[in-house]
């Protein structure tokens, strides 16, 4: 949940669901639903001199065009002491450039119609806006100054770390189990790029300087080391052009250096008890380590989340809250990451229950499937899933956009977009147990029971 | 769409079409008077407000009472749907039994006739489809609504309908239903921002149903299988219905489906109900709810203000949008980008069918609570003391309307305008008409309006914190009341 920051409100809650949700424009598995066959996303794509990689789609359904620029930075690449640097650093990136004033970039975006926002994750920083089709040059000039020539300034600088501080307030430090999101990470990672969070320590937000700020830039957010799509409302080598015209004079920068992810193997099951303040019911974390996302086991382990804990027909709901009664909800998923990532399931305790049955209930949940195959049902949910967010990306550029730039900078495939129903579709109901066998084990999990502390958040309580 | 429409004043404030009234935008564009904001000018705008034309639905009527309001667009192969029954919904709960409206919806999807829960769940979830059943605790209608690829139409309304006509309020799934909903409501109170807002509506509203949020555990308890069966009954009736679909869907394939599977559900011959004006809001005063250990200040500022069809509702949507509406707001650009007290500081207009509110809204860390709230309420000041600047009225003004053209992406978004166009009764070019009468507001008249609604002394404010940082500070503001995280009073005047 607190895996993902934004630099403000609005689209951004939907666009980050869009690009953790797998999302494909496909031919049908059967021939009746011709409506879909004929709607692959068809695009350029085009390096520039200076390295940036050019997405462009084009479509002409609405009025609008949306650029999505995904920079290939996020806490990943954060050293100790730097924590929430990336995030910190996104918020800069709305402070000025040499030809655009201090909060004139979403002044701008937003007295012409527009939509726009940034967010950082572990894995990327991505910065998008929509317009009308009539505003082209204004979103490719804004991205391109703040790209070229941004202002870092120790008045900036401290005026969005007190923004961000208060983000961590509002979203980690004023929040009931807000610390537990924190601590899975770090129980689940040895290796410091995930095991930090993306908001970042106090401390270290403190410690943030302008030379740290100015060396970060240099690095991370030169051309070469972004992708930019374009998609709606434009004609491609019209666009292309504009995009060259922007873009291409700004300077290409050494590579940054690869970040190592590597996480060694599991021998022990791991455990944390945390006292929450703030809290008013316990609460269970459980994380299975598991492969990146370009793994070859990513749609199989996506289906079973669907299987074990997608809605009320999945396993978890109907034996832990429709069945024992144990809780009011539990929630499995696995996120998309670059690097190792981890299969989590949730639950909030109901009063007058323990944090034993609800494991219990939750790992023998786990047994049946590793024990017998799901059902062919079962796995169709996971395929429907992925069809509706296809169709869906049909509808909204802005969707296209963030998925398509992200997609070419995680995987080198900006068309996997056109991939994601074939891919689910090739899921068997045995490759699902096969993954549950392989990863859903004891010694794989990290378990994190977080407990209200009595004294306080309460009330009469 | 949202089960509850008096809020649907915020949604005119995303979109809208752009249309004749496109003033030049020009290069440099005055800001709100703040250093954190500076309009170099050098990025290329162009001047023209592109012209946009909103799709028109097709409507007709029913035999058995039902409005039908369909937008066809098949871009992509999908349907949504939404039918809307007035007088089903929560506004209109009983003081004995408040929560029936919201229970009855919610327990329509736990079994019919001919299907038990689980396999509602499987059947819909197998097509990655929806069907919800829903009201507010203040709304005055209940929906119910749905979406699902073409190919799965058929089989989604099938389901719905059953869900609608059919459902059999099992005893069991009752006790269930209700051991997962206390969890929820426990659960709420440890949020600070379910706090500010329970106890705002109640300042607003008083004991009236707009002041309604969420049901307690005891009126939870008091629920009977029994009072549900009679509520549907008497209150899920097509009398005063309407049906809007948007997607791969003509008008006569949804007449055809609706008469196909709502054909039996019969006029009951009830009457249409309508809301009653709440109670008079009373003295500015400021209200606590204490939350230990909290380490920010949660405020909701705000006072009542228009029902939606209230001839000031486009000025005050402007003042609105000069005063908060979003991250170009004066809140937000003083509060957040020029000080750094704050994530975010909005400002929102809540318009319906009975008067709703204006308030701003805000999260500061304890520390800064006084000269934050000192923030806060200058641009109240502000607002009323002082003509809006030419350029930012008209920076505002063309954000209202320019945004017209990215709702054109959406046909679900689309049909929301004629759907409020609907419950509202509004004139049939209303949103045609709209750029005009947007582009018309005059600074006067936004000064007027903030003159006229936001009465200080009718302002009240709303705070959630660790009352031990921040209750001295808060006696600065005016009389103190003070709650604890169960609502219950701790301390205070009488009222």
């Amino acid at each position: 949940m607190a895996s993902q920051f934004t630099h403000r409100f609005g689209a951004v809650a939907a666009i980050a669901a869009l690009v953790v949700v797998a999302v494909a424009a496909t031919p049908p598995r059967a021939a009746s639903h011709p409506s879909a066959a004929s709607r692959d996303i068809t695009f350029s794509d085009t390096r520039l001199k200076n390295g940036l990689r050019v997405i462009i789609a084009e479509d002409h359904h609405a009025p609008v065009y949306s650029i999505a620029v995904s920079y290939n930075v996020g806490s990943r690449n954060e050293r100790r002491g730097r924590t929430g640097f990336a995030h910190l650093f996104e918020h800069m990136m709305f402070k000025g450039s040499e030809n655009v004033g201090p909060g004139e970039h979403f002044m701008l975006i937003f007295n012409n119609g527009g939509n726009m926002n940034g967010t950082t994750n572990k894995d990327r920083t991505l910065y998008f806006e929509s317009l009308p089709t009539n505003q082209l040059d204004l979103g490719l000039y804004l991205e391109a100054d703040r790209m070229r020539s941004l202002v870092i300034n120790k008045e900036n600088l401290d005026n969005q770390r007190n923004a961000v501080q208060e983000e961590r307030r509002l979203a980690v430090d004023n929040n009931p189990y807000g610390h537990t999101y924190e601590a899975i990470d770090s129980l689940a990672y040895d290796n410091f790029s995930y095991q930090h969070s993306v908001i970042g320590s106090m401390a270290d937000l403190s410690a943030a300087s302008v030379e740290d700020v100015q060396a970060f830039f240099r690095t991370y957010y030169a051309p070469n080391n972004a992708v930019i799509a374009i998609t709606g409302d434009v004609k491609t080598a019209d666009c292309l052009a504009k995009v060259k015209k922007y873009f291409e004079s700004i300077p290409r920068q050494p590579d940054p250096e690869p970040v190592d992810m590597a996480e060694k193997p599991r021998t022990a099951e791991r455990r944390l008890m945390m006292d929450d303040p703030l809290a008013r019911l316990t609460r269970v974390d459980i994380a299975y380590n598991v492969p990146p996302s370009s793994d070859a086991d990513d749609a199989a382990l996506q289906v079973l989340a669907t299987v074990l804990g997608s809605g009320r027909s999945s396993r978890f709901y109907e034996a832990v809250v429709h069945q024992a009664q144990l809780a009011s909800g539990v929630f499995a998923n696995k996120q998309e990451t670059r690097g190792p990532g981890l299969f989590q399931v949730s639950s909030t305790l109901n009063p007058g229950k323990t944090t034993a049955e609800l494991e219990k209930v939750i790992y023998a949940e786990i047994e049946k499937v590793k024990a017998a195959p799901p059902a062919d049902w079962e796995v169709e949910k996971a395929r429907a899933t992925v069809k509706r967010g296809a169709v869906a990306a049909l509808q909204s550029s802005l969707q296209r956009a963030a998925v398509m730039s992200q997609d070419a900078l995680f995987y080198n495939e900006p068309g996997r977009i056109n991939t994601a129903v074939s891919r689910f579709a090739a899921v068997t109901p045995a490759d699902v147990q096969r993954v549950a066998r392989k990863y859903l084990n004891a010694e794989n999990r990290s378990v994190i029971i977080t407990t209200p502390k009595a004294a306080a958040g309460r009330g009469g309580n | 769409m949202s089960s509850r429409p008096n809020q649907h004043a915020m949604l005119a404030l995303a979109l809208v079409l752009a249309a004749t009234a496109a003033h030049a935008q020009g290069g440099q564009q005055a800001p709100p008077s703040s250093k954190a904001v500076v309009m170099k000018g050098k990025a290329p705008v162009n001047d023209k407000v592109l012209e946009v034309k909103l799709p028109r639905p097709k409507e007709g009527d029913l035999a058995n009472g039902i409005h039908l309001i369909v937008l066809e667009d098949h871009r992509a192969p999908q349907v949504t749907f939404q039918l809307l029954i007035p007088g089903a919904g929560g506004y209109f709960d009983a003081p004995g039994s408040v929560g029936l409206a919201s229970a009855t919806a919610a327990m329509m999807r736990e079994g019919t006739a001919t299907r038990s829960t689980t396999q509602i769940s499987e059947q819909l979830e197998t097509m990655s489809s929806n069907v919800n059943v829903g009201t507010g605790m203040t709304s005055l209608d209940a929906t119910v609504s749905g979406s699902a690829l073409t190919e799965n139409l058929d089989k989604l309304f099938d389901l719905a309908s059953d869900i609608l006509l059919h459902p059999t309020f099992p005893d069991e799934e009752l006790a269930k239903y209700k051991t997962r909903t206390k969890t929820g409501l426990n659960q709420n109170r440890s949020f600070p921002g379910f706090l500010v807002q329970e106890l705002f509506q109640r300042v607003m509203y008083g004991d009236d149903p707009a002041s309604r949020l969420l049901m307690t555990p005891e009126q939870l308890d008091r629920v009977s299988r029994a009072a549900m069966v009679e509520f549907h009954k008497a209150k899920y009736v097509p009398d005063h219905a309407a049906i809007a679909f948007a997607g791969d869907i003509s008008y006569d394939r949804a007449k055809q489906l609706v008469e196909s599977k709502l054909g039996a559900w019969k006029k009951s011959g009830a009457a249409m109900v309508a809301a009653k004006d709440p109670p008079a809001i009373g003295p500015a005063k400021v209200w606590l709810v204490d939350r230990p250990s909290s380490v920010q200040t949660n405020f909701i500022v705000g006072t009542q203000a228009i029902e939606r069809t209230n001839p000031d509702y486009n000025v005050l949507e402007v003042m609105n949008s000069v005063v908060g509406g979003g991250p170009t707001g004066r809140l937000f650009i003083h509060l957040r980008e020029e000080k750094g007290y704050t994530y975010g500081a909005y400002s929102g207009l809540s318009a319906g069918r009975y008067r709703g509110t204006w308030s701003a809204q805000t999260d500061v860390r304890s520390d800064v609570t006084e000269p934050a709230l000192k923030d806060l309420l200058g641009e109240l000041v502000a607002i009323r003391d002082t003509t809006v600047p030419a350029k930012e009225l008209q920076d505002r003004k063309r954000s209202l309307v320019a945004g017209f053209a990215l709702s054109l992406e959406s046909p679900q978004q689309v049909l929301n305008y004629y759907v409020t166009s609907w419950i509202y009764k509004l004139p049939a070019d209303y949103w045609d008409k709209y750029p005009q009468r947007v582009m018309g507001v005059t600074a006067a008249q936004v000064q007027s309006a903030a003159r006229k609604y936001l009465d200080p002394s009718r302002m009240q404010i709303v705070a959630v914190g660790d009352r031990k940082k921040v209750e001295e500070i808060l006696r600065k503001f005016g009389k103190l009341e003070v709650y604890d995280t169960e609502g219950k009073k701790v301390i205070g005047v009488v009222p």
